[in-house]
C-alpha cells in the first residue's frame, strides 16, 4: 500500500516537473516568434529604404525589392514564409557596393534574422521534442497552447560586385555568411 | 552588457576553448562591457581581472584528452553564488556537455543563456544515449554557437539542434605588430612550420621532402619550426646537411608564436586533413606573412576562396617544394598574398567577432526578458545542518 502510495507521489512530482518544463518551453517559443517577427519586419522596412535610395544602381530589380519588401509586411501568417523567401531572393546579389553603407545595414539586418529564426527554430525543437513524448501526450500536458511551427525561409549571403571596371569580382559574402537551412 | 562567462576548463594549461574564452572577454571588454569568467582554478594569483575561480581542478580524461574540470557539490555552490551575484544580462557557457561547471551553470540558471560548442567530438554513441538525460540541460540554451562547421553539424546530427557559426578570433595587432626572431629570416630565405609535427595528419613529412628537395639548390634556406613532439624521432630520416638547416624552438608562448610567423618568408600548412577550421592559417595570415597551404576545404574557405594564399594539390611534396621556389624566388608576390591575407583576415579579428557573439546575446535577452539569476535552492532542510552550510 505504502509502495503504491509512494510511486503516485513520485509520479506525479514527475509529470509536475514536465508540465513545468513545456510551459517554460512555450514561454520561450512565444518570445522567440516575436523576436523574429520583428527582425523581419525590420528587414522588409530597410529593404524598402533600399530600393527606394539605391533605385538608379540596382536599376529595373528595385521595383521587385519594393513589391517584395511591401508583400512580407502585409502577409498572411500563412503567406508568410513564402513572401520573405520571394524577398530573400529578390535582395540576393544586388549590384552594390560592398562598403555602402546601406549595403551594411541591409547585411546586418539580414545576419540578424538568421539569428533570430536559429533562436526560433531552436525554441520549437525543444518544444516538439518534449511535446511530443509518450507521458506529456498521455496527459495532454501543454495542450492549451498549439504546437509551434518552424519558420523556414532560405538564408541570403551579400554577395556583391564592387563598383569599378578593374576591382576583382567578390564572390565570398561581405558581411558573415549566414548559416543554410533550418538548421 | 553584464556578461558572464563560464570557462569549463583550468586556466592553467593551455587550451584552444581557455584561450578562445579570454580572448572574447578581452574582447568584450574593450568593447565596454563588463565581463566576468568563471572557471576552475587552484592557484588565484595568475588568473586576469575579470576571472572568477570556481574552485579546484582535477584531471579527468575526457574526449582523449586530460582535462582540468571541476564538478562537484562544492563548485555547484560556486557556481549559483557567482549567478546570484552576477546579475548578468547574459550567460554564456563553452562546452556545456564537458562534465565540468558549464553543466553546472546550465543546471543552476534561470534566464538568457547562450552557449558555445567547440569540438566536434566523435564519441557520438555515448552522446546520442546521453541525449535523454541531457536534454533538460540543453532546454535551458536559448542561442547555440557552433565554432566551426565540423562542430556545428555534431550539434545538428547528434544534438537535434541548430547552431550558428561563429569562427574562433584572432588578434590580428598581436601578430601583426610581433617582431622577428633575431637573426632570421636571414638571406638564404626561410620556411614556416607550427603544429604537432609527429601527428601524420599535420603532413609534417611532406614538408620535410620538399625541404629536403629545394635545399640542393638553395644554399642559404632554413627551415623553422615551432610545437611539441620528439625531434629525434621527427628528423630521424633526414640527411645531416639538411637536419643542420632545420631549426626547432619546440613549444612556444602564444607571444613567440607571432614572432616566429614574422621570423619566416613563407608559412607553410601542408596538413593532409583533420582540420575543421584553419586557425593557424588566421595566425599567419594576421602576421602578414604568405601561406602555402594544401588544398583542403576548411584551408581554401579561410584564404577567400584560395586566393590569399598559395594552396599545393594535398600530400603532393613535389608540386609543394615547385610551389615554395615559385614563392621564394618572388617576394612581389608573396607581398601581394599577404595584402590579401591582411584583408581576408580583418572578418577573424577579434572585435568583429566579439561583435558577432553579441547580436547572439542581444537575440537571445531579446527572447528571455529577464535577468540571469540562480534557480530557486532545492529545499535543504532535511540535511544535517553540515552539510547546509557548506552547500550554502
Amino acid at each position: 500500500m505504502v509502495g503504491a502510495g509512494v510511486a503516485i507521489v513520485l509520479v506525479s512530482m514527475y509529470i509536475t516537473w514536465l508540465a513545468g518544463r513545456i510551459d517554460r518551453l512555450h514561454a520561450r517559443v512565444a518570445s522567440a516568434q516575436s523576436a523574429l517577427d520583428a527582425q523581419l519586419v525590420r528587414r522588409a522596412a530597410i529593404a524598402a529604404q533600399l530600393a527606394e535610395a539605391r533605385e538608379e544602381q540596382i536599376g529595373a530589380r528595385a521595383a521587385a525589392v519594393r513589391s517584395a519588401a511591401k508583400a512580407a509586411l502585409h502577409a498572411d501568417p500563412d503567406q508568410r514564409e513564402a513572401a520573405e523567401n520571394d524577398l530573400t531572393r529578390a535582395l540576393d546579389r544586388l549590384p552594390l557596393d560592398a562598403d555602402d553603407p546601406m549595403v551594411i545595414e541591409m547585411a546586418v539586418a539580414s545576419r540578424r534574422l538568421g539569428v533570430a529564426r536559429q533562436v526560433h527554430n531552436d525554441a520549437v525543437r525543444d518544444t516538439l521534442g518534449l511535446r511530443r513524448r509518450r507521458l506529456p501526450r498521455a496527459f495532454r500536458l501543454g495542450h492549451r497552447h498549439p504546437l509551434p511551427t518552424y519558420f523556414d525561409i532560405a538564408e541570403f549571403t551579400v554577395a556583391t560586385a564592387p563598383t569599378g571596371p578593374d576591382a576583382p569580382e567578390r564572390t565570398r559574402p561581405a558581411v558573415g555568411e549566414a548559416t543554410p537551412g533550418p538548421g | 552588457m553584464r556578461i558572464g562567462i563560464v570557462c569549463p576548463y583550468s586556466f592553467d594549461m593551455p587550451g584552444g576553448v581557455q584561450a578562445h574564452v579570454r580572448d572574447l572577454a578581452e574582447a568584450l571588454i574593450s568593447l565596454d562591457h563588463h565581463v566576468s569568467v568563471l572557471a576552475p582554478a587552484d592557484d588565484e594569483d595568475d588568473l586576469p581581472p575579470y576571472v572568477v575561480a570556481a574552485g579546484r581542478a582535477v584531471p579527468v580524461p575526457y574526449n582523449g584528452s586530460v582535462a582540468r574540470l571541476s564538478f562537484g557539490p562544492l563548485s555547484f555552490a560556486r557556481v549559483r553564488r557567482w549567478l546570484r551575484e552576477g546579475k548578468f544580462d547574459v550567460l554564456h557557457l563553452h562546452e556545456p556537455l564537458a562534465p565540468s561547471i558549464s553543466l553546472l551553470a546550465c543546471l543552476a540558471a534561470r534566464g538568457p543563456v547562450v552557449a558555445t560548442f567547440h569540438t566536434a567530438t566523435t564519441r557520438s554513441r555515448a552522446l546520442a544515449a546521453a541525449e535523454g538525460v541531457l536534454q533538460p540541460v540543453l532546454e535551458k540554451i536559448s542561442g547555440r554557437i557552433a565554432v566551426s562547421a565540423l562542430a556545428r553539424r555534431v550539434q545538428v546530427e547528434h544534438l537535434a539542434g541548430g547552431a550558428v557559426e561563429i569562427p574562433n578570433g584572432v588578434s590580428v595587432a598581436r601578430f601583426a605588430h610581433a617582431s622577428p626572431l633575431p637573426g632570421w629570416p636571414g638571406d638564404g630565405g626561410a620556411i614556416g612550420f607550427l603544429g604537432r609535427f609527429t601527428e601524420p595528419r599535420k603532413g609534417f613529412g611532406i614538408l620535410l621532402d620538399a625541404f629536403t628537395q629545394l635545399v640542393a639548390s638553395r644554399p642559404g634556406l632554413r627551415l623553422l619550426v615551432a610545437g611539441p613532439g620528439d625531434a629525434d624521432e621527427a628528423l630521424s630520416k633526414v640527411a645531416p646537411e639538411v637536419r643542420e638547416r632545420i631549426v626547432l624552438l619546440g613549444l612556444v608562448s602564444d607571444a613567440d608564436k607571432a614572432r616566429m610567423l614574422r621570423s619566416v618568408d613563407v608559412y607553410v600548412a601542408p596538413n593532409t586533413g583533420g582540420e575543421s577550421f584553419g586557425i593557424i592559417l588566421t595566425e599567419a595570415m594576421a602576421a602578414g606573412t604568405a601561406i602555402a597551404a594544401s588544398d583542403l576545404d576548411a584551408f581554401r574557405r579561410v584564404l577567400d576562396d584560395g586566393r590569399a594564399g598559395a594552396l599545393f594539390p594535398n600530400g603532393d611534396a613535389s608540386a609543394l617544394a615547385s610551389t615554395l621556389a615559385g614563392l621564394l624566388d618572388d617576394p612581389a608576390r608573396r607581398a601581394e598574398l599577404a595584402g590579401l591575407a591582411r584583408e581576408a583576415v580583418a572578418e577573424f579579428d577579434w572585435p568583429v567577432i566579439a561583435a558577432r557573439v553579441l547580436e547572439v546575446y542581444s537575440a537571445v535577452v531579446a527572447t528571455t526578458p529577464a535577468a540571469v539569476t540562480a534557480e530557486d535552492e532545492p529545499r535543504t532542510d532535511w540535511l544535517p545542518k553540515a552539510l547546509r552550510d557548506r552547500l550554502r
